[in-house]
This record gives structure tokens, sequence and C-alpha cells, in this order.
């Protein structure tokens, strides 16, 4: 999950000013002052970073491995026209 | 029974870069804060006298994770609601429930950064998708919304889009609530950032900009002025917190004025032509409200947006409610120095009246050197500003595009008379 860590502790970094070393794969996101609408930005970054196109219905991910895991299990689909 | 209400905060962004009294003190030596604005914006860049507050960094004064949930206008206006609300002597990190204070903010436009980001990435990028916060950065409610989150305020969280008047609106309604009991405090004021290459480009098009370059843009706005030639565009925010008298009393808030009367009219004739009976009754109205005189008003901080059409009525409709006292009355118009900052600009100028009340000095309507013969028949205050008056009652008018007007009654009854 490297590529996409990095994105996350990157956009994390910058955005809420969090230490990378806390972004691992156990971190909850609750902890971490990940709302809702920080997730879709989040889930926006790995898109753009990754080029994949993720669902309108994606599950509610509780830990920074969980959310690596949806991208991850995404990350080869075609992107919608 | 009304109310009384009480204004015991101020606080604004000031595109000077200072204080509020560093920017005081620059309206009151007719200093402007307008200068050539130019980007590299296609297909044709943007170069217009203009209003900036361009040594405000959000990320500094805010935070990078709280700024970076605002667009422009909002964050410049959680900047000034949470100097006002510290000025109030209230702790701007207390998030406790406070249910019987709300807020009222005005803004003409709200988050057009946020649009127009999306629009380029869509149209000119070539991209697909838009931010994920385009929608909570872009909608009008969201300065207002981010200032109940941050301060805890329970008891409404209104957002009063009416143009130019936008903010004195605001400020009025908010006023009306705690008159009538429904809240005990509201923090009100209003924010706007109209220099997004689009939304300038339409005032462009109104044929209503005052054109200037490098060398003559501080000048460019000269309201009532014979050789007026138009409006100029600025970003900017102004907070004030409104309390009930004997609530204020009771906690030892200083009052810093009181504001003691509201009118609100439409003119229901022309999107863009004023008319000076709508503008009469505002006056009128707002006197009445404050149970006062045109006798009474010692300062009028007028609209002066220095457009053809605007000036005249402006003063027509002074000269229809204060009669032959009008040659008396002085009234200056600070757009002359701050420019009209939209949805902000009633907040700017109702605490530039606040602030005119409490040191007893007028600022004056700079840049002018001959009265328009059409704008004649008040006491026009040019050359520097008019000190020890004794001024202690003022209106601040806010007259808007779509014949919206919401004029302001401020007292401040420590002065002397």
């Amino acid at each position: 999950m490297n590529d996409e860590l990095e994105i996350v502790r990157e956009f994390l970094k910058e955005r809420l000013s969090i230490d990378p070393a806390r972004i691992v794969s156990e971190a909850k996101l609750e902890e971490l002052d990940i709302d809702s609408l920080m997730l879709l930005e989040l889930f926006f970054e790995l898109e753009e970073k990754l080029d994949v196109n993720l669902s309108q219905d994606l599950p509610t991910p509780k830990t920074i491995g969980q959310m690596i895991e949806i991208v991850r299990g995404l990350k080869n689909a075609p992107r919608a026209g | 029974m009304k109310r009384r209400v009480a204004i015991t905060g101020v606080g604004l962004v000031s595109p000077f870069g200072g204080d509020r009294e560093d920017f005081f003190a620059h309206m009151l030596a007719g200093e402007s804060c307008v200068r050539h604005y130019t980007t590299d914006d296609k297909p044709r860049p943007l170069s217009m006298p203009a209003v900036r507050c361009d040594r405000f960094d959000a990320d500094a004064v805010l935070g990078k994770a709280l700024s970076s949930t605002m667009d422009r206008y909002a964050q410049l206006g959680f900047a000034a609601a949470r100097e006002a609300w510290g000025d109030a002597g209230f702790n701007a990190t207390d998030r406790s429930e406070k249910n019987d204070c709300g807020v009222s903010w005005g803004t003409a436009l709200g988050g057009t950064l946020a649009y127009e980001r999306g629009y380029r990435d869509l149209w000119q990028n070539g991209r697909e998708r838009v931010s994920p916060l385009s929608v909570v950065l872009g909608m009008n409610n969201a300065a207002s919304a981010h200032m109940a989150i941050q301060f805890g305020l329970g008891n409404s969280c209104l957002s009063y889009t009416v143009a130019c008047s936008s903010a004195s609106a605001a400020i009025g309604e908010a006023y009306r609530r705690i008159a009538a009991g429904d809240a005990e405090m509201m923090l009100t004021g209003g924010s706007d950032d109209p220099l997004c290459y689009g939304v300038a480009r339409a005032w462009e098009a109104l044929r209503v900009i005052a054109p200037g370059d490098a060398d003559n843009s501080v000048r460019a706005c000269r309201p009532f002025s014979a050789d007026r030639a138009g409006l100029v565009l600025g970003e900017g925010a102004a907070a004030l917190v409104l309390e009930e008298w004997e609530h204020a009393v009771k906690r030892g808030a200083t009052i810093l004025a009181e504001l003691a009367g509201y009118g609100a009219t439409s003119d229901h004739s022309h999107l863009v032509k004023p008319d000076v009976r709508g503008q009469v009754r505002a006056i009128e109205m707002a006197l009445a409200d404050a149970s006062l005189a045109p006798g009474d008003i010692d300062y009028v901080n007028a609209h002066g947006t220095a457009t053809a059409e605007g000036d005249p009525a402006e003063i027509a409709a002074l000269r229809h409610v204060f009669g032959a006292a009008a040659a008396g009355l002085p009234v200056s118009g600070t757009k002359s120095m701050h420019g009209h900052m939209m949805g902000a600009t009633g907040a700017v100028e109702a605490v530039i009246t606040v602030m005119a009340l409490q040191q007893d000095a007028l600022p004056p309507t700079a840049h002018v050197e001959t009265i328009d013969p059409a704008c004649t028949g008040v006491r026009h205050i040019l050359g520097g500003a008019l000190r020890g008056t004794g001024a202690r009652v003022a209106l601040s008018n806010s007259f808007a595009f779509g014949g919206s007007n919401a004029v302001l009654a401020i007292r401040n009854d420590r002065l002397p008379a």
C-alpha cells in the first residue's frame, strides 16, 4: 500500500499538519479528526493521483488501512467516461 | 416593548493590513486603499482599480485546517467575526452551546472563487470532476455556518443576500431578533470577494466600474464629485456583536454604541435605477424605529458608490427627509477610500460609524474637488475629518441593486451633547 499511504500522508500533513508517522494502517480516522468531508477529499485526492474512479456508494472505512484497501481494490478498474 | 440593543464588539479585516484603529485613522486622514489591480487571466487579464486585503494570509490567521474548508469570502468574514467576538469579551475557542446567541451574516456573492475554480477545471482544464468541497465552499451560508460551529451559536444561523445592502440587512435583522426578544446576542456583519475573474468582468459589463491605472487608481472612487466615474470593487469583511442592553450591562461588557433603529424598504421599481421614495421611506423608518427626529442626526455615512444615478438619488432622499436642515447635515462617502465591498460594505461602514461617534471624528469623502450640482444641499465633509462636533447619532445607508434599502441608526450618548 506504499503509493496510497504516501499520498494520504502527504495530504494530511499538508491539510491538517498531521505527523506522517501517525498515518499507519491501524490508525483510526476518527482519532485523526478525519470527518466525512475530509474523507471525501481524501478519496478525491487518491482518485486524482492514482487515476482511478471510485463508485458513488463506497463503504465508510474506520481506519487508514480500510480506506486504502477500498482504493486498492478499485485501482485497476476502468474510469467511467 | 422593544428591547434596546447594544453594540459590544466590532472587528474588520483591513485592506491596509493593520488593525481597525489603523484602518479608521486612514479613513480620518482621507487615505485610500484602492490600488491598480491586474491579473494574468485569459483571455483578457483584469486591469482595474480595486481594493484587496492582500496582506490577509488566511492559513496564517485561521490555521490551514480551518482555512482550507472556506472560500475567500468566508475566510475574511470569519477573521472579522472572531475579532468582534473577542472584542466583546468572548473566547473564540469556546465552542460550548450558546442557544441564546445566533449569527446573521451578509454576503452578496458567497463563495465565488469555489465556483469559478470548478468552471475552470471543467471547461478550461479539461477535467471531468470538481473538488468535493465545492458545495460547502461556495454556499452563501458557509461563513455564518462556520461562525456558528466554531463559537457554539445555537439560536439561529441566517444569511442575507441583498446585493449591496446585504450586511446592513443582516445587521438590521439581527437587531430585530434581539429587540423582539428572540435572541440575547447576535454575531453579525458581512463579507465578500467580488474580485474573481467572472464577477469582476460582470461588473465591468454593467459599465459602472471606475477607470484607473497604476498612477491614478488610488483616487478612482469619487462619490458625489462632478467628475465621478463609477465604483471600485473591493474584497473585505466586518463584524459586530449585538447584545440586549441589560444583558451587556449585567456581564460588564463595554458598550461601544447603541444600534437604535433600522429601516428596510423595497423600491419595487427597477433592477438598477434607485428610487428616491424608497430610500426616503427607509431613512424615515430607521428614524421612527429609533424614536429620533431628523434634527437628532449628526452624521450620515452615505451609500455613495460614485455612480451617475445613485449619488444624486441618495442626496435627494436626504434633502427630502431633512428639509432645510439638510444643508448643515454632515455627510461622507467612505467608499472613496475603501471601495465597494459589496455584501460586506454595510458592515464596514457601520463599524466606521461606530468609531466615528466614539472618537467624535467624522471621516471625509476623499478625492473630491467639486461637488456635482445634482449632489448639493447637504454638508459634504471634504478635505479632512470633521472633529469635535459632539456627534451622538448617525445613520449608515445602504441602497442596493434590486431596490433593496437598509438604513441603520447608531447612537452613542456618552459624548456630551
